[in-house]
């Protein structure tokens, strides 16, 4: 929203004293209200030395055939210069001159030239030139009637400006003009608004005119009927007024409903009325399947739920967003029938966003303009400049009225406005500041009042918002910086959920700073993704979470998995540079569930209707193109021990019950604390490595933690060490390659758990020389072992707790295990053997 | 006969005693040495068999003997020992030679970090925790009814135009799902109000989402929202928390300053800016108008602020006339690249090693 410092002033009486404020403080002054300034921009600087001047004499150019010198009287001497446009009035005509030393918008100064060997001492302007309008084609024609000599922002004050660019939040529509702007920076700066006087001329009523046949979506209409009006360019002011507010000037009618837009903030619609079927508008729902043609030439096809302006025949208005082409005011039009209306905010918000169509004219609507006061003031400014601008005389007019809103009765009490802020706000200054903006005020007690807002401001609708109105202009700066007392201390209570919380998240911290000491680098993915990446995963399509309106593909698909984050990011920086990549991230995956558990409590509801979202704590390794390090599986698994060993949980690594397709199928494991899966470790599976495109011969190693099924807060408990050394025992045996080395160690312990013993006697037992109580010393594949099989040796640990043990109790224990724990073996197995 | 004996014996001990010095020359290291030990005075040694003729000796030559034995028995002792210390030393010596360049070892690749926003996350729980306030989240993908009604953003309002929203499709149902990814953390305030009893201190941390993708905008971002609801609950209280957030969180005593402004979950409504902890000051102490953060204005704008609107409470069943309440809200991401003098807010999402390891801490 742009507003103009100098339309503003006009509708301020002025400053007690006179003084002026410089436009920083008046911007500041107007972002102290919650109108932010954004922009500040000061036009017409320099253009002081731009004056009207006369044409005295033409002559052509001796050098150039599209070139003429023209005598021009710029007040004070008849000076030459050269022109190239042809459109340069005859003697006596006026133009716009810009004197040497003048500096153009752009930073151009005007300087003495010689052009094709003739001396020129200023220039004849164009529009564009001067920057107060768009037009380039020729120079600008003033009227004849304009004295020589005279500076050009003397003659059209709008030239020298300051445009400040407001952003308006949507609770504030009445300040979507120059009036609402004004009315709000008047009571700020204790300066009287001064609105415009406009009044409606007295004219018959017509009541044909208009007939409102859709009362509840159309609050009020203002018809109003012309004749005899002229539609040609708008004079230099306004043009200049338009271009300054960034907008197009059109021809002088179109031009009258911008300017009353800009200045009352209230949209208004001009139709030709030569051509609307019985020259007569009727406000109703659309037919569904109605077409209608808009001004931007887009075609519409209507529904039954738009609100239209249409003649005896057609729609010629989708109401209050855009009018229709076959309607429009052209050139040639003589009669008019002008449109001043209020609409239901909601409906036209439907309708702009069924047709996407965003206008001035919606977005005002949208927001809920004014349907009193403003609203008439803005027909009436429309009707005064229609006749001196067009020529036109208004002949008839209608006001029908439908449905509105009732503005609130609110009780405004000191004691509240102190309770809210922690500031006291004097009477007579709530009093003063409540007037000022117009809204009704009874007092109805010591300190209590009796409130009505206007109509222009439906955002007053409770005691707190008449509370921000007097905070805004008593100054939010005023507040003081007060610490309330709590009614309990802080932290005596542990609210319900919140133990798990804070658990969760230091299960999160945890994780993460175990991951860091591994020398990983946590990255941030999206959470959203191409659904492609997510399909080596495989889950199906209806159990995804799909964005129903992403920016582009790669936002569309809630990620199932986390790995495609992390092959992204490590892709990415394989491309850039050829170190070792070292990644990890925690975060959420979402599914919806297949089944979930029943909850209750206050949001169990809405919760029901979500998808699952669960927390994972993913890293993926890879060495660089161009070096030689590089990593095998059993580092993912290692980083996956320590991390988990942070939270004090003891990991297993076993074979997956049913292979993870991302995953190499021969370099993958689950991992499991107390007996549960809680994640797994792996080679990125080849196929995903090409699809991200690494590079060839690059290996990526990952592994994810579901952090949903693990637990922090661990208290480790002592147990009693060793006191007699451990005895050792040596197994080799022969089984297939991917029978994985646990199956062989859980046989043994299961084995074992299972041999009988005596109440003192040896156990397996974690040994001196081992970490575990079974060791794997050698994997051996090669001469002496058959094809499709390898030698795993394991060293078994024994020890009696409170005694020595004697090498026949050992051995008797560690024959027995063996044979039962081959015999099991060979179920799944049959080639398994000892060696 | 006997005298015989007794010449032999002798004569053997001082024979070992010339051969164990002759072997001892030979002797390069400690395991040698300590086979030469037990070669002569082992429990089997030669040395140590002799003192087995003793008792073939008449017993007034045993004590000549036991004297001689005693003595050839110390000097080979003596030689080991003395032999051993010149070995280790000499080991040492060779230990001491070698050399390992450690100022080759690859520093960098051994350090690990922690994400900019993860660590400005944590920050922010650390000072707010210690203000009293505990730290919540919620779900991602949100239901309209906590991301916008319950926040006093009826549907058909201008107001959800203020937040760009990403739409989820249903399980079942692809339009009219009413589920979203959350625009803001405010659900959580509602969330919260929901599942407690006031007083509450809450502040609520995570992960949004908005359909804005630039220089400035990323369409995920993360945003920390405060809530404290009690009685007697007011606008200044909101300004000395805030006071005492940037104070703490910057180190140093900054001002808070409040500009009117709309959000539709509070009323009054407001945007805070701090002080700039980042201009750079000349040597009085004075700040110096060049600064880059700041643009020279001093001021930061933060975010927006206000006191919870009534409507939200009564949503929340919390009666407005018995308790107030105010909230206020800011962006993470934002703070982070504050923090650490980040340019370009995609720098965050890339995962660029480079970009990362510069965060170790
Ligand atoms: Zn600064």
């Amino acid at each position: 929203m742009l507003i103009s410092r100098q339309w503003i002033e006009s509708l301020l009486a002025p400053a007690p004293g006179g003084a002026r404020l410089d436009d920083d403080a008046f911007a500041d002054a107007i972002t102290s209200l919650g109108l932010e300034v954004e922009c500040v921009t000061r036009y017409g600087e320099g253009l002081r030395d731009v004056v009207v001047a006369e044409v005295k004499g033409i002559e052509p150019h001796p050098g150039a055939d599209k070139l003429r010198l023209v005598d021009v009287f710029d007040g004070e001497r008849t000076i030459k210069v050269v022109c190239g446009a042809a459109n340069v009035p005859d003697p006596g005509g006026k133009i716009a001159f810009a004197r040497l030393g003048a500096v153009l918008p752009g930073g151009f100064e005007i300087g003495a030239r010689e052009i094709r060997g003739v001396p020129s001492e200023g220039m004849i302007c164009a529009e564009e030139e001067l920057g107060i309008g768009p037009d380039s084609d020729g120079i600008m024609i003033l009227p004849t009637d304009w004295t020589p000599g005279t500076p050009l922002p003397e003659a059209v004050p709008g030239i020298e400006d300051t445009v400040f660019e407001l952003g308006i939040t949507p609770n504030r529509p009445d300040a979507l003009g120059h009036v609402g702007v004004a009315a709000d920076l008047a009571v700020k700066l204790r300066r009287a608004f001064v609105a415009p006087s406009d009044t409606l001329a007295e004219v018959p009523t017509d009541e044909g005119l208009v007939s409102l046949d859709a009362p509840q979506r159309c609050g009020r209409y203002i018809g109003r009927s012309f004749e005899g009006a002229s539609v040609g360019p708008s004079p230099l002011w306004l043009r200049v007024r338009l271009h300054r507010l960034a907008l197009r000037p059109i021809n002088n009618v179109v031009d009258i409903t911008n300017y009353v837009l800009m200045l009352w903030g209230q949209p208004m619609h001009a139709f030709d009325r030569a051509r609307l079927a019985e020259g007569r508008v009727v406000v109703r729902l659309a037919k569904a399947g109605e077409r209608m043609t808009a001004l931007d030439d887009a075609k519409l096809e209507l529904v039954a739920e738009d609100l239209v302006i249409a003649d005896a025949k057609q729609p010629q208005a989708l109401a209050g967003v855009m009018g229709g082409k076959d309607s429009g005011v052209e050139p040639g039009a003589t009669t008019l029938l002008i449109e001043n209306a209020w609409f239901q905010p909601g409906f036209v918000r439907s309708s702009a966003r069924r047709h996407q169509l965003s206008t001035d004219s919606s977005y005002r609507f949208e927001r809920c303009v004014d349907f009193g006061a403003r609203l008439q003031g803005a027909a009436a400014t429309a009707e005064r400049l229609l006749t001196e601008l067009a020529g036109a005389t208004v002949t008839g007019g209608v006001d029908v009225g439908g449905t509105v809103p009732v503005p609130p009765n609110i009780v405004l009490r000191a004691q509240r406005v102190e309770a809210l802020l922690g500031m006291r706000i004097p009477d007579d200054e709530i009093t003063r500041v409540l007037t000022g903006l117009e809204v009704a005020l009874e007092p109805s007690g010591e300190g209590t009042w009796s409130c009505t807002p206007p109509t222009h401001r439906p955002d007053l609708d409770c005691e707190e918002d008449l509370i921000e109105e007097l905070v805004r202009h008593y100054g939010l700066d005023r507040l003081p910086s007060t610490p309330s007392v709590p009614s309990e201390p802080p932290g005596l209570r542990v609210d319900p959920g919140q133990r798990e919380a804070d658990e969760q998240a230091s299960l999160e911290d945890a994780v993460l700073d175990a991951m860091r000491a591994q020398n990983l680098h946590e990255v941030l993915s999206f959470a959203f993704t191409d659904p492609s990446d997510l399909e080596p995963f495989g889950v199906p399509a209806d159990r995804t979470v799909t964005v129903t309106n992403p920016l582009r593909i790669q936002t569309s698909t809630m990620r199932t998995h986390m790995m495609p984050g992390l092959l992204r990011a490590a892709s990415l920086n394989l491309a850039r540079h050829a170190r070792a990549v070292r990644l990890c991230e925690v975060g959420r995956i979402y599914d919806w569930p297949e089944s979930r558990p029943q909850t209750s409590g206050p949001t169990a509801e809405v919760d029901a209707k979500l998808p699952r979202e669960q927390r994972r704590a993913v890293f993926l390794i890879c060495g660089g193109a161009r070096q030689a390090e590089s990593y095998a599986g059993s580092d993912v698994a290692t980083i996956a021990a320590s991390v988990l060993g942070r939270l004090g949980a003891r990991v297993q690594l076993r074979p997956a019950d049913a292979a993870s397709a991302w995953l190499h199928p021969g370099v993958q494991a689950r991992l499991d604390v107390d007996g549960s899966p809680v994640g797994e470790v792996g080679e990125v599976h080849p196929d995903l490595m090409r699809q991200f495109e690494f590079p060839e011969g690059i290996r990526a190693y990952y592994g994810e933690l579901w952090l949903d099924g693990l637990q922090g807060g661990h208290v480790a408990r002592h147990q009693t060490l060793p006191r007699f050394p451990s005895t050792s025992r040596d197994l080799s045996l022969e089984i297939p390659i991917r029978t994985a080395a646990s199956s062989v160690v859980d046989a043994l312990v299961t084995a074992e758990g299972n041999a009988e013993h005596t109440a003192d006697g040896p156990r397996l037992s974690q040994g001196d020389t081992a970490g575990g109580a079974i060791e794997i010393v050698e994997d051996y594949r090669g001469k002496g072992v058959p094809e499709g099989h390898r030698a795993l040796l394991l060293r078994l640990h024994y020890r009696a707790p409170e005694r020595s043990v004697t090498d026949d109790e050992v051995q008797a224990l560690h024959a027995a295990v063996v044979e039962a724990a081959v015999a099991e073996l060979k179920t799944a197995a049959a080639s398994i053997r000892v060696r | 006969m006997l005298r015989g004996v007794s010449d032999d014996v002798t004569q053997a001990l001082g024979a070992e005693q010339q051969r164990f010095e002759a072997a001892l020359k030979e002797v390069g290291d400690a395991d040698a040495l300590y086979e030469l030990q037990v070669q002569y005075i082992g429990k089997k040694g030669s040395v140590s068999k002799l003192r087995g003729q003793m008792g073939k000796l008449a017993p007034e030559e045993r004590k000549a003997f036991g004297m001689a034995f005693n003595e050839v028995k110390k000097a080979i002792e003596a030689a080991l020992e003395e032999r051993k210390e010149a070995i280790l030393g000499a080991a040492r010596e060779a230990d001491l030679g070698r050399v390992e360049d450690l100022t080759m070892v690859d520093t960098l690749s051994a350090v690990g970090s922690i994400h900019p926003i993860t660590r400005t996350r944590r920050e922010l729980s650390r000072v707010f925790r210690k203000l009293g306030f505990d730290v919540v989240d919620g779900p991602h993908v949100e239901h309209e009814l906590y991301n916008f009604d319950k926040l006093n953003i009826p549907a058909d309002h201008p107001a959800r135009d203020m937040q760009d929203t990403f739409f989820v499709d249903g399980q079942s149902t692809k339009n009219d799902s009413n589920l979203v990814l959350r625009t803001h953390t405010s659900p959580v305030q509602i969330r919260t109000m929901l599942g407690r009893e006031p007083p509450i201190r809450i502040v609520a941390m995570g992960t949004v989402f908005r359909k804005d993708d630039d220089a400035t905008h990323s369409p995920m971002f993360h945003q920390i929202e405060g809530l404290c609801i009690d009685k007697g609950v007011t606008m200044a209280d909101l300004k000395a928390t805030l006071y005492r957030f940037v104070s703490a969180f910057f180190g140093s005593d900054l001002k808070v300053r409040l500009r009117p402004s709309f959000f539709p979950f509070v009323e009054p409504g407001a945007e805070f800016d701090m002080e700039c902890p980042f201009c750079p000051t000349n040597e009085a102490g004075e700040k110096l108008p060049s600064c880059s953060v700041c643009k020279g204005s001093c001021w930061i704008e933060l975010g927006g602020a206000g006191m919870v609107h009534p409507k939200v409470l009564q949503a929340c069943d919390v009666d407005p006339q018995e308790y107030t309440g105010w909230a206020f809200g800011f962006g993470i991401d934002r703070m982070a690249t504050l923090l650490h003098g980040v340019p370009d807010l995609r720098l965050l999402f890339d995962g660029d090693v480079r970009f990362l390891e510069q965060f170790p801490c």
